[in-house]
């Protein structure tokens, strides 16, 4: 069975370039635009990756930096990409703080997005 | 087009039911005892699923709008079935707990539908305290004052624990599929379920094995004395067209008649 990654983002077309990268190298992929709506799929599905966007619309601000704690708490298995254009010192040393794997900067070509994936959580299958 | 799935999910035609017979199987028959109506989300979304629908609902800390769709829903399209058949609706005990109008917006959907609230069970689901007690307990004797039937989803798991059984007092006590599903070479789990049969005896109140799968599950539960048995066993969460062209809703089946086993599709 192929390994299964969560991208959260709000912006369709950045969701629609993962998606379509990702499932082109084989993994399977779900998407989620809500933060509530990435918690509860991490509820009921095990991913080996997530790859978030630190904020997401809504009222909460930096929805990323929640989404690391939540999947640091409930499922600590899961390896955790953020992936932001708001990428200033303070934001990463808390995303590191709160034990996120990998830290990216907006734009960032996505075969080096996806070599990172494949450093955290191997070949797709 | 909505601008968050949950404007997706509470829009006219955003929310489908399907339905899955609980059988009576006293005596050695297969009688319809009721329809479990289930709810599936936005077709081609996340919530499509029921778990992730509902796990959504509660962390948007929207129970009581999405069980008010899901009532509407439920009540609706079983509207329509032949035969009258009693239904069993989930509904989060913190919608009773917060929601002021729920038991009126039941009433006016059921009188809407002309589906009397006879023939209604609510299902108590929930996952987390605190809701406000006094309030869920005055909505528990307020459903049960228009005739409407309590059943406790789930016990032994979750917040369906014993002060859940206590607060409840309900007509039904729905036995979780984590101890059905393989208890027929389970010593603990027959422990279990035996217990909770025992319980419901005293409190006056009817056993519903859930997930039942089994040949052998099967004879173990009702071996314990469950006589209300709702599984892929005898027959799947279908839709009411299917749940119609089953035959499944005629309104008693001779002992070992049909319906038998699911369709498999």
């Amino acid at each position: 069975m192929a390994q299964r990654l969560l991208l959260i983002d709000d912006e369709e077309p950045i969701l629609f370039a993962l998606r379509e990268y990702f499932t082109a190298y084989g993994y399977e992929v779900d998407c989620a635009r809500e933060m509530e709506e990435a918690e509860a799929l991490l509820a009921n599905v095990p991913y080996a990756a997530v790859i978030a966007d630190l904020r997401l619309t809504g009222s909460h601000g930096a929805e990323g930096l929640e989404i690391i704690g939540y999947v640091r708490e409930r499922c600590p298995w899961t390896r955790i990409i953020l992936l932001t254009a708001y990428g200033s010192p303070e934001v990463e040393a808390e995303a590191r703080r709160r034990g996120v794997d990998s830290f990216l900067h907006k734009p960032k070509p996505l075969p080096e997005v996806a070599q990172i994936v494949y450093a955290l959580v191997g070949s797709p299958s | 087009m909505s601008d968050t799935l949950l404007e997706t999910v509470l829009e006219p035609g955003g929310l489908s039911v399907v339905f899955q017979p609980i059988f009576d199987v006293s005596g050695g028959g297969r009688r319809l005892h009721a329809l479990e109506c289930l709810i599936r989300g936005p077709k081609g979304t996340n919530l499509e699923s029921p778990e992730i629908l509902f796990e959504y609902a509660r962390r948007k800390r929207a129970e009581a709008e999405v069980d008010r769709a899901c009532v509407a829903t439920a009540l609706r399209v079983a509207a329509e079935l032949p035969g009258c058949p009693d239904l069993s609706i989930n509904v989060h005990a913190s919608t009773l707990g917060r929601d002021h109008e729920f038991l009126v917006f039941l009433g006016d959907t059921a009188e809407s539908h002309q589906v009397s609230l006879g023939r209604v069970t609510v299902e108590i689901v929930e996952h987390a305290f605190p809701w406000d007690g006094p309030r869920f307990q005055s909505a528990l004797a307020a459903l049960r004052a228009i005739g409407v039937r309590i059943a406790l989803d789930d016990v032994g798991r979750g917040q369906s624990n014993y002060r859940m059984i206590l607060d409840c007092r309900p007509d039904y006590f729905k036995v979780d599929r984590y101890f059905v599903q393989g208890c027929r070479g389970d010593f603990y789990r027959q422990a279990v379920i035996e217990s909770v049969v025992d319980l419901a005896t005293k409190f006056g109140a009817r056993v519903v094995a859930e997930a039942v799968e089994t040949e052998g599950d099967f004879d173990t539960v009702t071996g314990l004395g469950i006589d209300l048995v709702q599984g892929h066993l005898l027959a799947r969460a279908m839709p009411a067209s299917k749940l119609v062209a089953g035959d499944f809703l005629r309104p008693t089946e001779p002992p070992g008649g049909a319906p038998g086993l699911a369709d498999p599709a």
